[in-house]
């Protein structure tokens, strides 16, 4: 598969490197001050140095812990909720104003609300990480669960289902798809709002960490936060993917992507 | 329950109603004081233009939706709800896409108080006789549409239900290969004989495969007139004999006006 | 009448609220009734507007830069195929990056005055508006792009009458989430390093142990979030209208 176009494709790959070395050059060449671009190769050595002095796995290990459990608190009750909106009409009366007043507003202005009423610690900023992140769950949970072919529920009535087993063994499997579009949106979400909390409140964690960084004026350090704080937004996505591919095995877009491979 | 040993028909349909409410915009009545009997181990087809009602007169046997008058009862027994006796299968297949074609040929033997190996017996039985024995461990998605809707006819079978309803279970499926289940199907159907309500448009099929064909009005649906086939489905010839296309011409004249009318009633 | 149904779980939880508070089960749940008189004092006082401005300022300036860089950066890389093979690992890279680990960056670069503010919320609002921008570029159907050239207009003209339109629905869509998150880096940015602005006098408000005046403030970032939206929303409906 040769021609222009994959030139181009190709070149831009090559723009990786070449931005890396970009970055090197400007930083050493004093255009700018190595205050504000330190070169890549400081900010990669001190991401070095924090992994061998092992703050970075602790701090790591904190957001990690804050993200995840928050994570796992909006994925649990948004699920649950999402259904419940979808089946049942006195849950969508009561939750649907509720939701689409709290989808939109920017829910860490609730941050100083919860910190006064849960502290400083990890439990403010995991519920803090839940708030955020339940409502992506709940929407798309409900809009899958809202569309389940009526012939399916149908068929399960007939061969025997009753209303529980049609909820756990329908509608549940057959709204996974969107379930999982939801939770693959709420994750970076959990992270994002877990690395804000930790730049607020303090403590460990990687936001505390680059926080603490911009503020002693250590440039090498804000961008090695970066960074890694990068990285592991990109392993989370990446990670999610495959949980996708491997909840979704029956799906024709995994069907897909096995026999085109 | 004990079977009447009498010859009182097996399903009786009497003066049902019933109303289509949309979401939005006014109600239809879709069938008008209807009825009909329908004998035990028969074979019956309705017939009818699009938006006739005969899907759903199917589904109100199927107690999947309710009657607004009159009622559905069948060996006596009103209609309250889906059930174990009637199975039905859907134009679309509706197989659960998350199950292999064996998960869906066991969904409904779970309810049974079996053992695990008489389950797990009768589904490989019925994936055998549907012909699906190497597609056993397949999701649907990896299926032709005639072995989707083979999976779900092993799927309803499996709870061996006394009433088979059968929504234009071919429709999807392209010409061949509807001849060929037309004709899997009247085996199945002669070997076990259930009472099968068949809903369809085709009037090809209805002839060869229905011993009464019972056709529709256009809406609001009423029985517009009741035909006995009365051939020999033995006869290898039988798309071409001279007794089944005079049928087919018959029924096809009722129906003709019936598809003129619902198409001319008919808002896009 | 619909709509005030529509909302009366809404009444109800606002009462459940106003119970729970006078139990008096902690002093930092102040009562609904509270919270609307020390609104009320927090508007007279002129302390919503003056610390609105600034907050209005920084948003405002960081998300139209961000729309008018993000849109012509997208409809750009659809159109002409080596930008998009030079910026699209760029942008790949930078989609896992969390926006808010641009705040302290920002603020180490620019300090803790408006500059960085606004820095942060472009460089944040830039990524869903390009997406969408492209996207919505790259949908242009070419049946009419290459009528539209067939018919003499140029190069230009095309992307302005035809890709532009066909464009504008994702795009807005890109930039309702830019919305979105300029709210987000807003208060983030005023909540960590600020001296005005609605976010600093949350938390201002919270140092002095005033919560009822807090609590309002809180409330009214939240409202104006929901506001923003909804006439955003509103805007998108009118302007694309005659996809119905």
């Amino acid at each position: 598969m040769k021609g222009p176009r994959d030139a181009w494709a190709m070149a831009g790959w090559a723009t990786l490197p070449v931005l890396a070395l970009a970055w090197e050059g400007v930083a050493r060449s004093g255009l700018v001050r190595p205050f504000l671009l330190p070169p890549l190769t400081a900010v990669l050595e001190r991401v070095w140095t924090d992994a061998a002095a092992g703050d970075l796995w602790r701090d790591l290990a904190s957001t990690l812990y804050r993200a995840l459990v928050g994570f796992a608190l909006a994925a649990s009750i948004g699920t649950v909720l999402g259904i419940l909106i979808a089946r049942d009409r006195i849950a969508r009366w009561f939750f649907d104003p509720l939701i689409s007043i709290g989808f939109p507003m920017p829910k860490i202005a609730f941050m100083p609300v919860i910190a006064l009423w849960l502290g400083y610690f990890d439990t403010s900023k995991i519920v803090i990480v839940a708030f955020d992140a339940v409502f992506p769950v709940i929407v798309a949970t409900a809009a899958g669960a809202s569309n389940v072919e009526r012939e399916l529920i149908w068929s399960a009535r007939n061969l025997g289902a009753g209303t529980r087993r049609v909820l756990w063994e329908v509608v549940l499997p057959a709204a996974l798809p969107q379930i999982v579009t939801g939770l693959q949106v709420s994750l970076p979400v959990a992270l994002i709002v877990a690395i804000i909390t930790e730049m607020m409140m303090g403590g460990t964690g990687l936001g505390a960490a680059m926080t603490r960084a911009s503020r002693f004026a250590d440039s090498p350090g804000v961008f090695a936060g970066i960074l890694e704080i990068a990285l592991v937004g990109l392993i989370l996505v990446k990670g999610m993917a495959l949980v996708r591919r491997r909840l979704l095995l029956w799906h024709p877009e995994t069907l897909a992507e096995a026999t085109v491979a | 329950m004990t079977l009447p040993m009498d010859d009182s028909p097996q399903i009786v349909i009497d003066r049902v109603t019933h109303l289509y409410r949309p979401p939005r915009g006014r109600e239809v009545i879709a069938l008008e004081d209807i009825s009909l009997e329908v004998r035990r181990r028969e074979f019956v087809a309705l017939l009818g233009p699009s938006g006739c009602g005969k899907s759903t007169l199917l589904y109100l046997i199927g107690g999947f939706l309710p009657t607004e008058t009159g009622a559905i009862r069948v060996d006596g027994e009103q209609v309250a709800g889906p059930g174990p006796d009637r199975g039905i299968v859907f134009q679309h297949f509706a197989l659960f896409p998350w199950k292999t074609v064996r998960q869906n040929v066991l969904y409904g033997l779970e309810k049974l108080r079996l053992g695990r190996e008489e389950r797990s017996r009768r589904a490989q039985a019925l994936i055998d006789l549907v012909g699906l024995r190497d597609f056993a461990e397949s999701y649907p998605a990896q299926l032709s549409g005639g072995m989707k809707q083979r999976t779900a006819i092993a799927r309803t079978l499996a709870i061996d239900p006394q009433i088979l309803l059968m929504d234009e279970p071919f429709g999807a499926l392209d010409a061949q290969t509807r001849r060929l289940m037309q004709a899997e199907l009247l085996g199945i159907w002669q070997r076990s004989p259930k009472t099968v309500i068949f809903v369809t448009h085709d009037v090809h099929e209805a002839v060869y495969l229905a011993e009464r064909v019972v056709v529709l009005s256009a809406r609001p649906g009423q029985v517009k007139a009741i035909v006995d086939t009365g051939l020999d489905r033995s006869d290898p010839g039988l798309f071409r004999s001279r007794p089944f296309i005079d049928k087919v011409d018959q029924i096809w004249a009722l129906v003709r006006d019936e598809a003129l009318k619902a198409q001319a009633g008919h808002a896009p | 009448m619909k709509l005030a149904v529509r909302y009366v779980p809404l009444l109800l939880l606002a009462l459940a609220w106003e119970a729970a508070a006078r139990l008096e089960l902690s002093d930092a749940l102040p009562a609904p009734s509270a919270v609307l008189v020390a609104w009320a004092r927090l508007a007279r006082d002129g302390e919503l507007v003056a610390n609105g401005l600034p907050s209005l300022y920084r948003a405002g300036t960081g998300l139209i830069l961000a729309i008018a860089l993000g849109s012509v950066l997208g409809v750009v890389m659809a159109w002409w195929r080596p930008l998009h093979a030079l910026m699209s690992p760029l942008l790949e890279l930078s989609y896992p990056v969390p926006k808010s680990a641009l705040v302290p960056l920002t603020a180490f670069w620019l300090g803790f005055g408006n500059a960085s503010k606004v820095l942060a919320i472009f460089l944040g609002g830039t990524l869903p508006v390009v997406l969408g921008a492209f996207n919505g570029a790259r949908s242009s159907d070419r049946a009419l792009v290459w009528s539209a050239r067939s018919m003499g207009a140029s190069r230009v003209r095309t992307l302005w009458d035809v890709v532009v339109p066909c464009a504008l629905p994702e795009l807005l869509a890109g930039i309702r989430i830019a919305l979105a998150l300029s709210f987000v880096l807003l208060l983030t940015t005023e909540l960590y390093a600020a001296q005005s602005g609605l976010g600093y006098l949350i938390s201002f408000l919270g140092d002095e142990g005033a919560y009822d005046a807090m609590f309002a403030a809180v409330l009214t970032v939240a409202f104006l979030g929901f506001v923003a939206d909804r006439l955003f929303l509103r805007l998108t409906r009118r302007l694309l209208r005659w996809r119905e």
